[in-house]
Protein backbone atom coordinates (compact mmCIF):
# COMPACT_ATOMS: atom_id res chain seq x y z
CA UNK A 1 0.00 0.00 0.00
CA UNK A 2 3.01 2.43 0.78
CA UNK A 3 4.07 2.09 -2.86
CA UNK A 4 0.61 2.66 -4.02
CA UNK A 5 0.44 5.82 -2.28
CA UNK A 6 3.65 6.84 -3.27
CA UNK A 7 2.66 6.26 -6.90
CA UNK A 8 -0.51 8.21 -6.30
CA UNK A 9 1.58 11.35 -4.62
CA UNK A 10 3.65 10.80 -7.41
CA UNK A 11 1.25 11.35 -10.07
CA UNK A 12 -0.68 13.62 -8.25
CA UNK A 13 1.37 15.88 -6.16
CA UNK A 14 5.09 15.48 -7.23
CA UNK A 15 4.33 16.12 -11.00
CA UNK A 16 1.66 18.49 -11.03
CA UNK A 17 3.48 20.62 -8.67
CA UNK A 18 7.04 20.03 -10.90
CA UNK A 19 4.80 20.77 -14.40
CA UNK A 20 3.02 24.09 -12.62
CA UNK A 21 6.08 25.20 -10.75
CA UNK A 22 6.40 27.55 -14.10
CA UNK A 23 3.20 29.06 -13.27
CA UNK A 24 4.23 29.94 -9.93
CA UNK A 25 7.06 31.83 -10.03
CA UNK A 26 6.04 35.07 -8.81
CA UNK A 27 3.33 33.79 -7.53
CA UNK A 28 2.43 34.28 -3.70
CA UNK A 29 -0.47 32.49 -2.55
CA UNK A 30 -1.36 34.01 0.75
CA UNK A 31 0.53 34.19 3.87
CA UNK A 32 -1.25 33.57 6.44
CA UNK A 33 -1.15 35.86 8.78
CA UNK A 34 -1.60 32.88 11.90
CA UNK A 35 1.53 31.58 10.31
CA UNK A 36 3.40 35.26 9.92
CA UNK A 37 2.14 35.41 13.92
CA UNK A 38 3.93 32.70 14.93
CA UNK A 39 6.98 33.12 12.82
CA UNK A 40 7.37 36.31 14.41
CA UNK A 41 7.09 35.07 17.77
CA UNK A 42 9.89 32.55 17.76
CA UNK A 43 13.04 34.14 19.79
CA UNK A 44 15.39 35.86 17.62
CA UNK A 45 18.43 33.61 17.17
CA UNK A 46 15.80 30.64 16.33
CA UNK A 47 16.72 27.91 13.62
CA UNK A 48 13.28 27.21 11.72
CA UNK A 49 12.15 24.56 8.97
CA UNK A 50 9.49 25.10 6.36
CA UNK A 51 8.82 21.55 5.23
CA UNK A 52 7.09 22.10 1.89
CA UNK A 53 8.15 25.64 1.39
CA UNK A 54 7.28 25.43 -2.13
CA UNK A 55 8.66 29.43 -3.25
CA UNK A 56 9.27 30.51 -0.29
CA UNK A 57 6.62 32.92 0.84
CA UNK A 58 7.34 32.25 4.57
CA UNK A 59 10.77 32.01 4.88
CA UNK A 60 11.74 35.82 4.79
CA UNK A 61 8.94 36.46 7.75
CA UNK A 62 11.09 36.90 10.03
CA UNK A 63 14.61 38.23 9.82
CA UNK A 64 15.55 37.59 13.39
CA UNK A 65 15.51 33.78 12.89
CA UNK A 66 17.46 31.58 10.41
CA UNK A 67 14.41 29.79 8.74
CA UNK A 68 15.38 27.02 5.86
CA UNK A 69 12.89 26.14 3.44
CA UNK A 70 12.50 22.75 1.92
CA UNK A 71 10.13 20.98 -0.47
CA UNK A 72 9.79 17.98 -2.80
CA UNK A 73 9.42 19.76 -5.76
CA UNK A 74 12.73 21.01 -7.30
CA UNK A 75 11.21 23.94 -9.80
CA UNK A 76 9.73 25.38 -6.55
CA UNK A 77 12.83 25.08 -4.93
CA UNK A 78 14.35 26.79 -7.42
CA UNK A 79 11.85 29.75 -7.42
CA UNK A 80 12.34 30.18 -3.52
CA UNK A 81 16.15 30.33 -3.98
CA UNK A 82 15.94 32.84 -7.05
CA UNK A 83 14.85 35.03 -3.82
CA UNK A 84 17.48 34.60 -2.28
CA UNK A 85 16.04 31.66 0.23
CA UNK A 86 18.38 29.21 1.59
CA UNK A 87 16.56 26.12 1.00
CA UNK A 88 16.96 22.18 -0.16
CA UNK A 89 15.02 19.81 -1.80
CA UNK A 90 14.38 16.88 0.27
CA UNK A 91 11.43 14.34 1.46
CA UNK A 92 9.16 15.36 4.37
CA UNK A 93 9.09 11.75 4.55
CA UNK A 94 12.65 11.32 5.28
CA UNK A 95 14.27 14.28 6.72
CA UNK A 96 17.91 14.68 5.99
CA UNK A 97 18.65 16.82 9.43
CA UNK A 98 20.43 15.28 12.84
CA UNK A 99 17.83 15.17 15.55
CA UNK A 100 16.78 17.94 17.61
CA UNK A 101 18.45 20.80 15.28
CA UNK A 102 15.06 22.80 15.29
CA UNK A 103 13.51 25.49 17.16
CA UNK A 104 10.56 25.76 15.64
CA UNK A 105 9.11 23.80 12.45
CA UNK A 106 6.33 24.92 9.97
CA UNK A 107 4.80 22.69 7.70
CA UNK A 108 1.28 24.68 6.08
CA UNK A 109 -0.66 22.82 3.07
CA UNK A 110 1.52 20.04 2.97
CA UNK A 111 0.52 16.88 4.90
CA UNK A 112 -2.60 16.99 3.03
CA UNK A 113 -0.62 15.56 0.31
CA UNK A 114 0.11 12.33 1.70
CA UNK A 115 -2.46 9.64 0.34
CA UNK A 116 -2.41 7.55 3.66
CA UNK A 117 -2.98 8.25 7.31
CA UNK A 118 0.06 5.80 7.73
CA UNK A 119 2.51 8.03 5.54
CA UNK A 120 0.79 11.70 7.22
CA UNK A 121 1.75 10.17 10.60
CA UNK A 122 5.42 9.56 9.64
CA UNK A 123 5.76 13.15 7.87
CA UNK A 124 4.60 14.31 11.42
CA UNK A 125 6.65 12.00 13.38
CA UNK A 126 9.53 13.29 11.14
CA UNK A 127 9.03 16.89 12.20
CA UNK A 128 9.16 16.24 15.72
CA UNK A 129 12.25 14.37 15.49
CA UNK A 130 14.14 17.23 14.06
CA UNK A 131 12.46 19.56 16.80
CA UNK A 132 14.42 20.43 20.15
CA UNK A 133 12.45 19.40 22.88
CA UNK A 134 10.11 22.54 23.60
CA UNK A 135 10.13 23.27 20.51
CA UNK A 136 7.14 24.31 18.28
CA UNK A 137 5.53 22.86 15.00
CA UNK A 138 2.71 24.53 13.25
CA UNK A 139 0.62 22.35 10.71
CA UNK A 140 -2.03 23.95 8.31
CA UNK A 141 -3.78 21.34 6.35
CA UNK A 142 -7.14 21.62 3.94
CA UNK A 143 -10.21 21.77 6.05
CA UNK A 144 -13.21 19.27 4.87
CA UNK A 145 -16.04 21.73 6.60
CA UNK A 146 -15.88 24.92 4.27
CA UNK A 147 -18.12 27.64 5.04
CA UNK A 148 -19.33 28.35 1.09
CA UNK A 149 -18.62 24.66 -0.58
CA UNK A 150 -18.73 21.29 0.49
CA UNK A 151 -16.43 18.18 -0.09
CA UNK A 152 -18.73 14.92 0.24
CA UNK A 153 -15.35 12.62 0.75
CA UNK A 154 -11.95 13.64 2.17
CA UNK A 155 -9.72 12.18 -0.05
CA UNK A 156 -10.17 14.67 -3.51
CA UNK A 157 -8.48 15.47 -6.82
CA UNK A 158 -8.11 18.84 -8.10
CA UNK A 159 -7.57 20.05 -11.41
CA UNK A 160 -5.60 23.00 -12.13
CA UNK A 161 -6.24 24.01 -16.15
CA UNK A 162 -3.89 26.28 -17.30
CA UNK A 163 -5.69 27.36 -20.38
CA UNK A 164 -8.77 28.46 -18.42
CA UNK A 165 -6.33 30.84 -16.69
CA UNK A 166 -5.66 32.50 -20.02
CA UNK A 167 -9.02 32.46 -20.75
CA UNK A 168 -10.50 34.57 -18.03
CA UNK A 169 -7.76 36.86 -18.37
CA UNK A 170 -8.70 37.43 -21.97
CA UNK A 171 -12.32 38.25 -20.75
CA UNK A 172 -13.02 41.81 -21.84
CA UNK A 173 -16.09 41.77 -19.46
CA UNK A 174 -13.68 41.29 -16.55
CA UNK A 175 -13.43 44.38 -14.14
CA UNK A 176 -9.61 45.70 -13.76
CA UNK A 177 -7.99 43.43 -16.37
CA UNK A 178 -7.86 46.18 -18.68
CA UNK A 179 -5.77 48.32 -16.70
CA UNK A 180 -3.32 49.51 -19.04
CA UNK A 181 0.28 49.76 -17.95
CA UNK A 182 2.26 47.70 -20.07
CA UNK A 183 2.43 46.56 -23.35
CA UNK A 184 -1.98 46.18 -24.62
CA UNK A 185 -2.96 42.87 -25.04
CA UNK A 186 -4.40 41.70 -27.99
CA UNK A 187 -6.24 39.33 -25.53
CA UNK A 188 -6.06 35.87 -27.85
CA UNK A 189 -8.15 33.42 -25.51
CA UNK A 190 -5.30 31.15 -25.31
CA UNK A 191 -2.92 29.19 -24.53
CA UNK A 192 0.67 30.09 -25.47
CA UNK A 193 1.88 31.28 -21.54
CA UNK A 194 3.05 34.38 -23.03
CA UNK A 195 0.19 35.88 -23.89
CA UNK A 196 -1.12 34.95 -20.50
CA UNK A 197 2.02 36.56 -19.21
CA UNK A 198 1.47 40.29 -21.00
CA UNK A 199 -1.90 39.67 -19.71
CA UNK A 200 -1.03 39.70 -16.40
CA UNK A 201 0.73 42.88 -16.68
CA UNK A 202 -2.51 44.39 -17.63
CA UNK A 203 -3.25 43.91 -14.15
CA UNK A 204 -0.97 46.21 -12.38
CA UNK A 205 -3.95 48.62 -11.48
CA UNK A 206 -4.96 48.07 -8.37
CA UNK A 207 -2.63 45.06 -8.01
CA UNK A 208 0.90 44.23 -6.46
CA UNK A 209 2.70 46.24 -8.97
CA UNK A 210 6.15 45.15 -7.76
CA UNK A 211 4.48 41.52 -8.08
CA UNK A 212 3.37 41.93 -11.64
CA UNK A 213 6.78 43.58 -12.53
CA UNK A 214 8.55 41.02 -11.71
CA UNK A 215 6.68 39.03 -14.27
CA UNK A 216 7.79 40.93 -17.00
CA UNK A 217 10.97 38.49 -17.64
CA UNK A 218 9.21 35.34 -17.44
CA UNK A 219 6.96 33.94 -19.35
CA UNK A 220 4.78 33.03 -16.81
CA UNK A 221 1.37 33.93 -16.05
CA UNK A 222 -0.97 31.86 -14.78
CA UNK A 223 0.17 31.48 -11.76
CA UNK A 224 1.14 35.46 -11.60
CA UNK A 225 -2.75 36.68 -12.77
CA UNK A 226 -3.85 34.25 -10.13
CA UNK A 227 -1.99 35.78 -7.69
CA UNK A 228 -2.91 39.16 -8.66
CA UNK A 229 -6.77 38.51 -9.01
CA UNK A 230 -6.90 36.83 -5.58
CA UNK A 231 -5.60 40.24 -3.90
CA UNK A 232 -8.52 41.82 -4.77
CA UNK A 233 -11.25 39.48 -3.03
CA UNK A 234 -9.90 37.71 -0.49
CA UNK A 235 -12.26 34.92 0.76
CA UNK A 236 -11.87 31.78 3.15
CA UNK A 237 -9.38 30.12 1.33
CA UNK A 238 -7.89 33.60 0.81
CA UNK A 239 -6.07 32.17 -2.91
CA UNK A 240 -7.65 32.68 -5.93
CA UNK A 241 -10.64 33.87 -4.62
CA UNK A 242 -12.21 35.88 -7.63
CA UNK A 243 -10.96 33.32 -9.96
CA UNK A 244 -11.34 30.76 -7.74
CA UNK A 245 -14.85 31.54 -7.92
CA UNK A 246 -15.48 29.99 -11.01
CA UNK A 247 -13.56 27.06 -11.05
CA UNK A 248 -14.56 24.99 -7.88
CA UNK A 249 -14.45 21.69 -9.47
CA UNK A 250 -12.98 18.94 -7.45
CA UNK A 251 -12.95 15.15 -7.86
CA UNK A 252 -13.11 12.34 -5.97
CA UNK A 253 -10.15 10.31 -5.77
CA UNK A 254 -9.58 6.33 -4.26
CA UNK A 255 -8.53 6.54 -0.60
CA UNK A 256 -5.89 4.41 0.47
CA UNK A 257 -6.51 3.53 3.82
CA UNK A 258 -7.38 0.27 4.60
CA UNK A 259 -10.81 0.75 5.90
CA UNK A 260 -11.87 3.02 2.93
CA UNK A 261 -10.30 0.54 0.52
CA UNK A 262 -12.56 -2.02 2.00
CA UNK A 263 -15.46 -0.23 1.54
CA UNK A 264 -14.54 1.10 -2.42
CA UNK A 265 -14.21 -2.68 -3.15
CA UNK A 266 -17.10 -3.61 -2.18
CA UNK A 267 -18.96 -0.87 -3.87
CA UNK A 268 -16.73 -1.19 -7.47
CA UNK A 269 -17.95 -5.02 -7.46
CA UNK A 270 -21.55 -3.93 -7.81
CA UNK A 271 -20.64 -1.95 -10.96
CA UNK A 272 -20.35 -2.73 -14.67
CA UNK A 273 -16.96 -1.04 -15.73
CA UNK A 274 -14.55 -1.51 -12.94
CA UNK A 275 -10.85 -1.47 -14.77
CA UNK A 276 -7.28 -2.25 -12.89
CA UNK A 277 -6.92 0.45 -9.38
CA UNK A 278 -3.62 1.98 -11.74
CA UNK A 279 -6.42 3.28 -14.28
CA UNK A 280 -9.07 4.43 -12.42
CA UNK A 281 -7.65 5.87 -9.16
CA UNK A 282 -9.74 8.78 -10.00
CA UNK A 283 -13.75 8.92 -10.45
CA UNK A 284 -14.74 12.73 -12.14
CA UNK A 285 -17.33 14.95 -11.95
CA UNK A 286 -17.94 16.53 -15.41
CA UNK A 287 -17.60 19.90 -15.48
CA UNK A 288 -15.91 22.59 -17.38
CA UNK A 289 -14.49 24.60 -14.11
CA UNK A 290 -10.85 24.12 -12.94
CA UNK A 291 -9.91 25.36 -9.49
CA UNK A 292 -6.89 27.09 -10.08
CA UNK A 293 -6.49 27.50 -6.31
CA UNK A 294 -2.89 26.51 -5.98
CA UNK A 295 -2.65 26.38 -1.74
CA UNK A 296 -6.24 25.92 -1.08
CA UNK A 297 -8.40 25.24 -3.37
CA UNK A 298 -12.45 25.92 -3.97
CA UNK A 299 -14.85 23.28 -4.22
CA UNK A 300 -18.32 22.87 -4.83
CA UNK A 301 -20.43 19.77 -4.15
CA UNK A 302 -20.68 16.52 -6.01
CA UNK A 303 -23.19 13.55 -5.26
CA UNK A 304 -21.50 10.63 -3.86
CA UNK A 305 -19.61 9.15 -6.47
CA UNK A 306 -18.65 5.60 -7.41
CA UNK A 307 -14.84 4.88 -7.52
CA UNK A 308 -12.65 3.36 -9.85
CA UNK A 309 -15.48 3.66 -12.87
CA UNK A 310 -15.18 7.00 -14.80
CA UNK A 311 -11.99 8.48 -16.13
CA UNK A 312 -11.66 12.01 -17.60
CA UNK A 313 -14.31 14.03 -19.25
CA UNK A 314 -14.21 14.15 -22.77
CA UNK A 315 -15.80 17.10 -24.24
CA UNK A 316 -18.04 20.38 -23.67
CA UNK A 317 -20.25 18.68 -25.65
CA UNK A 318 -20.47 15.93 -23.17
CA UNK A 319 -20.63 17.90 -20.54
CA UNK A 320 -23.83 19.42 -22.03
CA UNK A 321 -25.63 16.00 -22.72
CA UNK A 322 -25.15 15.60 -18.71
CA UNK A 323 -26.50 18.82 -17.74
CA UNK A 324 -29.36 17.78 -19.67
CA UNK A 325 -30.04 14.04 -18.08
CA UNK A 326 -32.56 14.01 -15.50
CA UNK A 327 -31.26 14.33 -12.14
CA UNK A 328 -31.44 10.71 -11.00
CA UNK A 329 -29.86 10.90 -7.44
CA UNK A 330 -30.95 10.84 -4.32
CA UNK A 331 -28.24 13.82 -3.27
CA UNK A 332 -29.94 16.52 -5.46
CA UNK A 333 -30.94 18.89 -3.56
CA UNK A 334 -31.89 21.83 -5.72
CA UNK A 335 -35.08 21.82 -8.33
CA UNK A 336 -34.59 20.08 -11.84
CA UNK A 337 -36.19 22.95 -13.32
CA UNK A 338 -34.64 24.88 -16.18
CA UNK A 339 -32.42 22.43 -17.21
CA UNK A 340 -32.08 23.62 -20.53
CA UNK A 341 -31.36 27.15 -19.10
CA UNK A 342 -27.64 25.57 -18.34
CA UNK A 343 -26.53 24.32 -21.94
CA UNK A 344 -26.74 28.49 -22.96
CA UNK A 345 -24.80 29.42 -20.55
CA UNK A 346 -22.70 26.49 -20.41
CA UNK A 347 -21.56 27.17 -24.17
CA UNK A 348 -19.75 30.19 -24.93
CA UNK A 349 -20.78 31.95 -21.73
CA UNK A 350 -19.38 29.68 -19.54
CA UNK A 351 -16.54 31.45 -18.58
CA UNK A 352 -18.91 34.19 -18.08
CA UNK A 353 -20.65 32.94 -15.40
CA UNK A 354 -19.15 35.02 -12.80
CA UNK A 355 -17.48 34.68 -10.04
CA UNK A 356 -19.91 37.23 -7.98
CA UNK A 357 -23.19 35.00 -9.23
CA UNK A 358 -21.59 31.97 -7.37
CA UNK A 359 -20.47 33.84 -4.61
CA UNK A 360 -23.39 36.09 -4.13
CA UNK A 361 -25.73 32.94 -3.56
CA UNK A 362 -27.23 33.47 -7.06
CA UNK A 363 -29.82 30.93 -6.36
CA UNK A 364 -29.72 30.04 -10.12
CA UNK A 365 -25.94 28.99 -10.23
CA UNK A 366 -26.44 27.55 -7.05
CA UNK A 367 -28.61 24.78 -8.69
CA UNK A 368 -26.70 24.77 -11.36
CA UNK A 369 -24.14 23.46 -9.66
CA UNK A 370 -25.72 20.82 -7.58
CA UNK A 371 -27.39 19.77 -10.84
CA UNK A 372 -23.93 19.33 -12.23
CA UNK A 373 -23.01 17.59 -9.20
CA UNK A 374 -25.85 14.99 -9.43
CA UNK A 375 -25.26 13.81 -12.81
CA UNK A 376 -24.75 10.54 -12.88
CA UNK A 377 -20.63 9.80 -13.04
CA UNK A 378 -21.81 6.89 -15.62
CA UNK A 379 -22.41 9.76 -17.86
CA UNK A 380 -18.57 10.44 -18.66
CA UNK A 381 -17.34 9.49 -21.43
CA UNK A 382 -14.29 7.23 -20.59
CA UNK A 383 -11.28 7.29 -21.89
CA UNK A 384 -8.42 9.46 -20.45
CA UNK A 385 -7.02 10.86 -23.85
CA UNK A 386 -10.87 12.17 -24.45
CA UNK A 387 -9.83 15.32 -22.60
CA UNK A 388 -9.15 17.68 -25.48
CA UNK A 389 -8.42 21.30 -25.04
CA UNK A 390 -9.15 24.59 -27.35
CA UNK A 391 -11.55 23.54 -29.74
CA UNK A 392 -14.28 22.54 -27.40
CA UNK A 393 -15.34 25.73 -26.24
CA UNK A 394 -13.96 28.03 -24.04
CA UNK A 395 -14.01 25.58 -21.02
CA UNK A 396 -12.88 22.29 -22.89
CA UNK A 397 -10.97 20.57 -19.95
CA UNK A 398 -7.89 21.22 -21.00
CA UNK A 399 -5.42 18.35 -21.59
CA UNK A 400 -3.47 19.84 -19.28
CA UNK A 401 -5.85 19.96 -16.43
CA UNK A 402 -3.11 19.01 -13.33
CA UNK A 403 -5.12 16.86 -10.78
CA UNK A 404 -3.68 17.02 -7.32
CA UNK A 405 -4.74 15.20 -4.40
CA UNK A 406 -5.49 16.31 -1.19
CA UNK A 407 -6.84 14.54 1.64
CA UNK A 408 -9.27 17.20 3.43
CA UNK A 409 -9.29 16.56 7.12
CA UNK A 410 -12.23 16.92 9.06
CA UNK A 411 -12.41 18.82 12.60
CA UNK A 412 -10.79 17.12 15.38
CA UNK A 413 -8.63 14.72 12.72
CA UNK A 414 -5.74 16.18 12.60
CA UNK A 415 -5.21 16.73 16.61
CA UNK A 416 -6.79 13.14 17.16
CA UNK A 417 -3.80 12.32 14.59
CA UNK A 418 -1.37 13.86 16.75
CA UNK A 419 -2.63 12.66 20.37
CA UNK A 420 -3.06 8.86 19.08
CA UNK A 421 0.00 8.63 16.89
CA UNK A 422 2.41 11.21 18.23
CA UNK A 423 2.81 10.67 21.65
CA UNK A 424 6.14 13.10 21.49
CA UNK A 425 3.89 16.22 20.42
CA UNK A 426 1.84 17.79 23.45
CA UNK A 427 -1.29 19.77 21.17
CA UNK A 428 -1.03 23.50 22.17
CA UNK A 429 -3.71 24.79 20.65
CA UNK A 430 -5.92 24.54 17.09
CA UNK A 431 -8.32 25.96 15.59
CA UNK A 432 -10.02 26.73 12.28
CA UNK A 433 -8.18 29.76 9.86
CA UNK A 434 -9.56 30.25 6.37
CA UNK A 435 -10.73 26.75 5.77
CA UNK A 436 -7.67 25.10 6.96
CA UNK A 437 -7.37 23.12 10.42
CA UNK A 438 -4.06 24.80 12.29
CA UNK A 439 -2.68 23.07 15.31
CA UNK A 440 0.42 24.00 17.14
CA UNK A 441 1.77 21.38 19.29
CA UNK A 442 5.06 21.41 21.44
CA UNK A 443 7.89 18.63 21.48
CA UNK A 444 7.57 17.14 24.79
CA UNK A 445 10.52 17.50 26.88
CA UNK A 446 11.10 14.07 27.75
CA UNK A 447 12.12 10.98 25.61
CA UNK A 448 12.59 10.93 21.84
CA UNK B 1 24.27 26.42 0.74
CA UNK B 2 25.27 28.19 3.92
CA UNK B 3 27.57 26.16 6.29
CA UNK B 4 24.73 27.02 8.89
CA UNK B 5 22.79 24.80 7.24
CA UNK B 6 25.38 21.90 5.74
CA UNK B 7 25.48 21.79 10.06
CA UNK B 8 21.76 20.49 10.44
CA UNK B 9 22.28 17.73 7.66
CA UNK B 10 22.65 14.18 8.38
CA UNK B 11 21.99 11.63 5.96
CA UNK B 12 18.78 9.40 6.26
CA UNK B 13 19.96 6.30 4.10
CA UNK B 14 18.91 3.38 5.61
CA UNK B 15 20.48 2.01 8.15
CA UNK B 16 22.82 4.41 8.82
CA UNK B 17 20.92 6.58 11.65
CA UNK B 18 23.23 8.88 14.03
CA UNK B 19 26.21 7.82 12.02
CA UNK B 20 25.48 9.75 9.23
CA UNK B 21 25.95 13.11 10.27
CA UNK B 22 28.13 15.01 9.54
CA UNK B 23 27.95 14.90 5.59
CA UNK B 24 31.14 15.27 4.12
CA UNK B 25 31.78 18.03 2.06
CA UNK B 26 32.65 18.63 -1.07
CA UNK B 27 32.68 22.10 -3.12
CA UNK B 28 33.96 22.67 -6.24
CA UNK B 29 32.24 26.34 -6.26
CA UNK B 30 31.92 28.67 -3.72
CA UNK B 31 31.09 32.44 -2.91
CA UNK B 32 31.08 34.48 -0.50
CA UNK B 33 27.66 36.37 0.07
CA UNK B 34 27.70 39.35 2.44
CA UNK B 35 25.04 39.18 4.98
CA UNK B 36 24.05 42.04 7.66
CA UNK B 37 26.03 41.44 10.85
CA UNK B 38 23.44 40.73 13.46
CA UNK B 39 25.13 39.94 16.74
CA UNK B 40 22.75 39.38 18.89
CA UNK B 41 21.48 37.18 16.28
CA UNK B 42 24.75 35.14 15.94
CA UNK B 43 25.29 34.80 20.00
CA UNK B 44 22.38 33.23 19.84
CA UNK B 45 23.09 30.66 17.51
CA UNK B 46 26.34 29.85 18.43
CA UNK B 47 24.87 27.12 21.21
CA UNK B 48 22.75 25.64 18.51
CA UNK B 49 25.98 24.94 16.60
CA UNK B 50 27.70 21.23 16.32
CA UNK B 51 31.12 22.53 16.03
CA UNK B 52 32.91 19.61 14.97
CA UNK B 53 30.78 19.18 12.05
CA UNK B 54 31.23 23.33 11.45
CA UNK B 55 35.12 22.96 11.74
CA UNK B 56 35.41 19.47 9.50
CA UNK B 57 33.22 21.56 7.06
CA UNK B 58 34.93 25.24 7.40
CA UNK B 59 38.62 22.82 7.18
CA UNK B 60 37.65 21.62 3.37
CA UNK B 61 36.62 25.08 2.27
CA UNK B 62 40.01 25.91 3.31
CA UNK B 63 38.82 28.92 5.41
CA UNK B 64 41.00 30.59 7.83
CA UNK B 65 41.07 32.38 10.89
CA UNK B 66 38.09 29.66 12.12
CA UNK B 67 37.36 29.60 15.88
CA UNK B 68 38.14 26.19 17.47
CA UNK B 69 35.37 26.80 19.72
CA UNK B 70 32.98 29.28 21.43
CA UNK B 71 35.22 31.55 23.87
CA UNK B 72 34.46 32.76 27.22
CA UNK B 73 32.56 35.79 26.78
CA UNK B 74 31.15 35.26 22.64
CA UNK B 75 28.44 37.05 23.25
CA UNK B 76 30.07 39.87 23.63
CA UNK B 77 33.42 39.56 21.77
CA UNK B 78 32.68 41.18 18.25
CA UNK B 79 35.48 39.82 16.63
CA UNK B 80 34.20 36.69 17.00
CA UNK B 81 30.98 37.02 16.64
CA UNK B 82 31.63 38.41 13.08
CA UNK B 83 33.94 35.54 12.44
CA UNK B 84 31.24 33.37 13.03
CA UNK B 85 28.96 35.55 11.35
CA UNK B 86 30.62 34.80 8.14
CA UNK B 87 31.73 31.61 8.06
CA UNK B 88 28.21 30.74 9.45
CA UNK B 89 26.23 33.10 7.04
CA UNK B 90 28.48 34.08 4.28
CA UNK B 91 29.86 31.21 2.54
CA UNK B 92 27.74 30.41 0.18
CA UNK B 93 28.96 26.16 -1.66
CA UNK B 94 27.36 26.88 -5.41
CA UNK B 95 28.44 23.64 -6.38
CA UNK B 96 29.62 20.39 -4.49
CA UNK B 97 28.49 17.28 -3.01
CA UNK B 98 27.63 16.26 0.43
CA UNK B 99 28.50 12.68 0.97
CA UNK B 100 27.16 9.91 4.19
CA UNK B 101 29.62 8.86 6.18
CA UNK B 102 28.66 5.66 6.41
CA UNK B 103 27.39 4.72 3.14
CA UNK B 104 29.65 6.96 1.18
CA UNK B 105 26.45 8.23 -0.88
CA UNK B 106 26.41 11.35 -2.80
CA UNK B 107 24.28 14.08 -2.67
CA UNK B 108 24.50 16.97 -5.07
CA UNK B 109 24.40 20.60 -4.26
CA UNK B 110 23.57 22.46 -7.55
CA UNK B 111 23.16 26.25 -7.76
CA UNK B 112 23.49 26.26 -3.73
CA UNK B 113 20.34 23.87 -3.45
CA UNK B 114 21.51 20.49 -2.23
CA UNK B 115 19.53 17.55 -3.01
CA UNK B 116 18.82 15.10 -0.50
CA UNK B 117 16.23 12.38 -2.52
CA UNK B 118 16.83 9.58 -1.96
CA UNK B 119 14.99 6.50 -3.92
CA UNK B 120 12.69 4.46 -2.99
CA UNK B 121 15.27 1.69 -2.47
CA UNK B 122 17.34 3.88 0.09
CA UNK B 123 15.13 5.02 2.55
CA UNK B 124 14.63 3.49 5.90
CA UNK B 125 11.33 2.23 6.50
Amino acid sequence: MDHAAAQLEKQHVHDVYESTAPYFSDLQSKAWPRVRQFLQEQKPGSLIADIGCGTGKYLKVNSQVHTLGCDYCGPLVEIARSRGCEVMVCDNLNLPFRDRGFDAVISIGVIHHFSTKERRIRAIKEMARVLVPGGQLMIYVWAMEQKNRHFEKQDVLVPWDRALCSQLLSEPSQPGRKQPCGPPERSPPAHPPCSVGRCSMCLKGPWDSKRSHSVDCEPILAGTCCASISKAGEEENGFCNTWGKSFRSWFSSRSLDESTLRKQIESVRSLKNTEGWAGNTISTQPSGRSSLDLDHPETFPTGEQHLDEEVFVGTAQKRLEWLRAPAPRKHLNGDHTGGGKFPDSASTDENCVDADDLEEGNPFASKLWRRISAVSATDSHPGDDAVSGKDQGPRGLDAKAFMRYYHVFREGELCGLLEESVSELHVLSSGNDHGNWCVIAEKKQSGD
Amino acid sequence: MKLLTHNLLSSHVRGVGPRGFPLRLQATEVRINPVEFNPDFVARMIPKVEWAALLEAADTLHLIEVPKEPIEGYEHDEEFLRKMHHILLEVEVLEGTLQCPESGRLFPISRGIPNMLLSDEETET
